[in-house]
C-alpha cells in the first residue's frame, strides 16, 4: 500500500446486508473495485441467511456513486453509509 | 421432470421461442431435452460468441428476451464478448451454461472454469445452481430480472448432474421489484418551463421501456430541438421536423452546436457517455440538466444533473406530455436558430456524378437508405461504416438500428442480423459491415446458409481498419501500425463457398444496380463494395477532446495546406 497516498485520499465505512449466495462477496468487492474504491477493512458475519458486511474504504471518487451500485445489486438489502472517517486512512496505513 | 426439462418448461411459460445455441459436454442433458421439444427453436450457430450475439440481435430488434446456450468451459468463456456487449448496451438475455458436476467443481475437471467468478462484472445479476430443487424459482426470477427496470444478461450455471435430476419444485414468485411509476415531475416540468433554451437529449433508453410512442407523442407535443445517442437513433423518426441528429465524437455539427449553447438539457433514457459528451468540462457548459432514467446509478455519475427522476420512461413521458398539453413551450426563436443550424450542419453526403469515380462511404449509404424498404433493419459492426451509417442512414424507428454502442463490438454485425432476421422473418436485414469486422464472425456465413435467411450483407472494404488508420493518420502522426488488411480474402468467392451468392462493385454508377440487385434476391446475398483506403468519417472530436472542438474534412486540408506552405 502507499502510505502517503493512502493518506490523502478520503476514507469510508460502509455497511450492507445482501443475501448469503454463491459469489455474494466477490460480487461486492468487485464493485467496489472496479468503482475507484480500495478495501482497507472488512468484516463479515451471517446472520439468518444474509451477510452483514462492515467496510472501511478509500477511495477519491465520490462515494454517493458507489452506494448506487451497490444498492443495484440483486442480492443486496441494505447500504448504509457511516460518517465520513476521518483519519482512518492514517491508521490503516 | 428433470432440471433440463425444467428449463424448456420455462421457456415455454414465458413464450420464448427461439434460442441460439451450441451443444458440448456438460449441456448434453438440455440437449437431450429438446429432442422431444417442438415449441422451442434452437439455432445452431458456429461459434459461442455468434450465440450471444445473436441473441443480442434477436433482442434489440424484437423488444424481447434474448436467450443464448453453450456448454462448460470454452463453451463459456466464448460467450463472454457477446454478454459483455449486451451488459454495455442493457440488453435482456438470458444466458444458460452447463457446468461439470457439483462433485467436480473445484477439482480442474475437464472444461470446468468458473464462470460465476470471470462474468461478475459483465451480467446483471448470476446464478451457480447447487440443487436441482432451486432451479424453476430462480429460472422464474431470473427471466423477470433480465428485463425488468433497466435490462441486462442474467447468467444462470448450472452442473450436469442439476439438470440431469429429477425434481417437483415448483416456480416460485420473482423476487425482483418492479419500479414506482409515478414520480414527482414537478422540478422537472418548472425547469422546463423556465428554460429558454431546452434541448432534448435522448439514448437507447426509450426503446429499451419500449417508450417509443409515448416519446414520439412528447416530442411532438413539446417541438423541443433534439439531439440523439447512437443508440437512440431513430428515437424521433426521419421526419422529425426538430431532430439535429446524433451528437458526440462523430454527431452532426447542428447536434454539439445546440448542445453547446442550450440552457437546459432533458436527458431521457442515455447515460451521457463519454463518446456522447466528449471532454466533460466543455459539454453543454450553460446548461442546467434533467436526467430521466430507469437506473438511478446513472444519476450525477458524470454529470451533476439539478433534477433527477427515476421510473418508468413511458409513464414519465406521457406526464411530461399532460403537461405541455395546454400550454405550449414559448421558445420559438430557439427552435428557429436551431432549424438554422440543422440546415447548415447536418449530415451531407455529396453525390458524385463522376460513374468511373472511386464508391465513396457517405454517398453509398446514402443510396442504401434511399432504395431499401421501410422496415429495413441494418445491423452494423464497429468502425467507419458504423458512423457513415449512423450519419446517414434514415431511420424510422430505434429498432430498425442496431449497433454495439458501449463495448464496440467487432464482429457484433453479422450474428446481430442473423438474430434479428428471426425475430422479424419478413423484414429485410441487412448487414452492413467493414472488412475488418466481418472476418471475426464471418464462420456464421454457415448459419445463415443452414437457415436460408435472407440476410443481406454489405462489406465496405477498405483494404485496412479504417478507424483505427484515421486516428492514427489525424491524432498519431500518421504513424500507421498494423492496420492493413490488403492480403484480405477474395470475399465473393468467400461467400460462393458458404453457397451464398454475391458480387463486387468498385464504381459510383454500379452503386444503386448492386444495392437493388441484393434488395430483389429472394434470399442471403453479399455485397462487396471496394471503397478508398485514405476515406475518413467527418466530423470528427478528438479522443478525450471537447465536441467544441470538431474537426471537418474543411478545417483538416486548410491545416495540411497551411503546414505545407509554413
Amino acid at each position: 500500500m502507499n502510505t502517503e497516498s493512502s493518506c490523502k485520499t478520503p476514507s469510508y465505512n460502509i455497511t450492507c446486508k445482501m443475501s448469503h449466495e454463491a459469489a455474494a462477496l466477490e460480487r461486492l468487492c468487485q464493485v467496489v473495485r472496479v468503482r475507484g474504491f480500495r478495501i482497507a477493512k472488512m468484516a463479515v458475519e451471517t446472520t439468518d441467511g444474509a451477510l452483514q458486511i462492515a467496510l472501511t474504504i478509500q477511495g477519491a471518487r465520490p462515494v454517493g456513486m458507489l452506494q448506487s451500485q451497490l444498492e443495484k445489486l440483486h442480492t443486496v438489502a441494505e447500504v448504509k453509509l457511516a460518517a465520513l472517517a476521518e483519519a482512518a486512512a492514517s491508521r490503516i496505513a | 421432470m428433470n432440471g433440463a426439462q425444467h428449463i424448456l418448461q420455462a421457456f415455454h411459460h414465458h413464450n420464448i421461442e427461439t434460442v441460439f445455441g451450441y451443444p458440448g459436454g456438460c449441456i448434453m442433458p438440455l440437449y437431450d431435452a429438446l429432442v422431444d421439444d417442438v415449441g422451442v427453436e434452437h439455432v445452431l450457430c458456429r461459434h459461442e460468441q455468434g450465440c450471444a450475439l445473436a441473441a443480442d440481435g434477436y433482442a434489440r430488434a424484437s423488444g424481447k428476451l434474448g436467450v443464448c446456450i453453450a456448454t462448460s468451459g470454452p463453451g463459456a468463456t466464448n460467450l463472454i464478448t457477446g454478454v459483455a456487449n449486451a451488459y454495455q448496451d442493457s440488453i435482456p438475455m438470458l444466458v444458460i451454461t452447463g457446468q461439470v458436476p457439483s462433485a467436480l467443481i473445484g477439482t480442474d475437471a475437464f472444461q470446468e472454469t468458473d464462470v460465476l467468478g470471470m462474468t461478475l462484472g459483465i451480467v446483471k445479476h448470476s446464478y451457480l445452481i447447487e440443487t436441482a430443487d432451486e432451479l424453476p424459482g430462480i429460472l422464474e426470477e431470473a427471466i423477470e430480472l433480465a428485463q425488468i427496470g433497466r435490462p441486462g444478461p442474467v447468467w444462470i450455471d448450472i452442473p450436469k448432474d442439476v439438470l440431469l435430476t429429477e425434481t417437483t419444485a415448483a416456480p416460485t414468485r420473482s423476487t425482483a421489484q418492479p419500479q414506482a411509476t409515478s414520480p414527482d415531475l414537478s422540478s422537472a416540468i418548472t425547469l422546463l418551463r423556465d428554460a429558454r433554451k431546452p434541448l432534448l437529449y435522448s439514448g437507447g433508453g426509450i426503446s429499451l421501456a419500449h417508450a417509443e410512442d409515448s416519446f414520439r407523442e412528447f416530442t411532438k407535443c413539446s417541438e423541443l430541438p433534439a439531439v440523439v445517442t447512437l443508440k437512440g437513433i431513430g428515437n424521433a423518426g426521419k421526419h422529425s421536423a426538430h431532430n439535429l441528429g446524433m451528437l458526440g465524437m462523430h454527431g452532426s455539427r447542428a447536434a454539439n452546436r445546440a448542445v453547446d449553447e442550450c440552457d437546459l438539457l432533458l436527458v431521457i433514457g442515455a447515460r451521457l457517455d463519454d463518446r456522447a459528451t466528449g471532454k466533460l468540462d466543455g459539454f453543454a457548459p450553460n446548461a442546467r440538466t434533467i436526467h430521466i432514467d430507469a437506473d438511478a446509478a446513472e444519476f450525477n455519475k458524470l454529470r451533476n444533473v439539478d433534477v433527477a427522476v427515476r421510473g418508468d420512461l413511458n409513464s414519465i413521458l406521457n406526464e411530461l406530455t399532460k403537461s405541455l398539453t395546454d400550454a405550449p413551450l414559448a421558445i420559438s426563436d430557439w427552435r428557429k436558430q436551431c432549424q438554422t443550424w440543422r440546415t447548415t450542419g447536418g449530415f451531407q453526403a455529396a453525390d458524385n456524378e463522376e460513374p468511373l469515380a472511386p464508391i465513396t462511404g457517405p454517398a453509398f449509404i446514402s443510396q442504401l437508405s434511399r432504395t431499401a424498404p421501410d422496415d429495413t433493419i441494418i445491423a452494423c459492426d464497429v468502425g467507419q461504416h458504423q458512423m457513415w451509417v449512423a450519419q446517414h442512414y434514415q431511420f424510422d424507428r430505434p429498432r430498425h438500428h442496431l449497433t454495439s454502442g458501449g463495448l464496440g463490438t467487432m464482429g457484433f454485425g453479422l450474428p446481430a442480423a442473423i438474430g434479428a432476421q428471426f425475430a422479424n422473418r419478413n423484414s429485410t436485414v441487412i448487414n452492413v459491415t467493414g472488412d475488418g469486422s466481418f472476418m471475426m464472425n464471418a464462420q456464421e456465413l454457415a448459419t445463415i446458409r443452414r437457415y436460408n435467411l435472407p440476410v443481406k450483407l454489405i462489406i465496405m472494404d477498405n483494404q485496412c481498419l479504417g478507424m483505427v488508420r484515421q486516428q492514427q493518420e489525424l491524432f498519431y502522426n500518421n504513424r500507421e501500425s498494423h492496420i492493413n488488411l490488403d492480403d484480405n480474402p477474395d470475399f465473393v468467392a468467400m461467400a460462393r463457398a458458404f453457397d451464398i451468392p454475391a458480387l463486387k462493385i468498385d464504381r459510383t454508377d454500379q452503386v444503386r444496380r448492386g444495392i437493388e440487385t441484393i434488395l430483389a434476391y429472394n434470399g442471403p446475398m453479399l455485397l462487396h463494395v471496394a471503397i478508398a483506403r485514405e476515406e475518413n468519417v467527418w466530423p470528427i472530436v478528438k479522443p478525450g477532446g471537447s465536441n467544441k472542438e470538431m474537426i471537418d474534412e474543411t478545417r483538416r486540408t486548410a491545416a495540411d495546406q497551411k503546414e505545407k506552405t509554413a
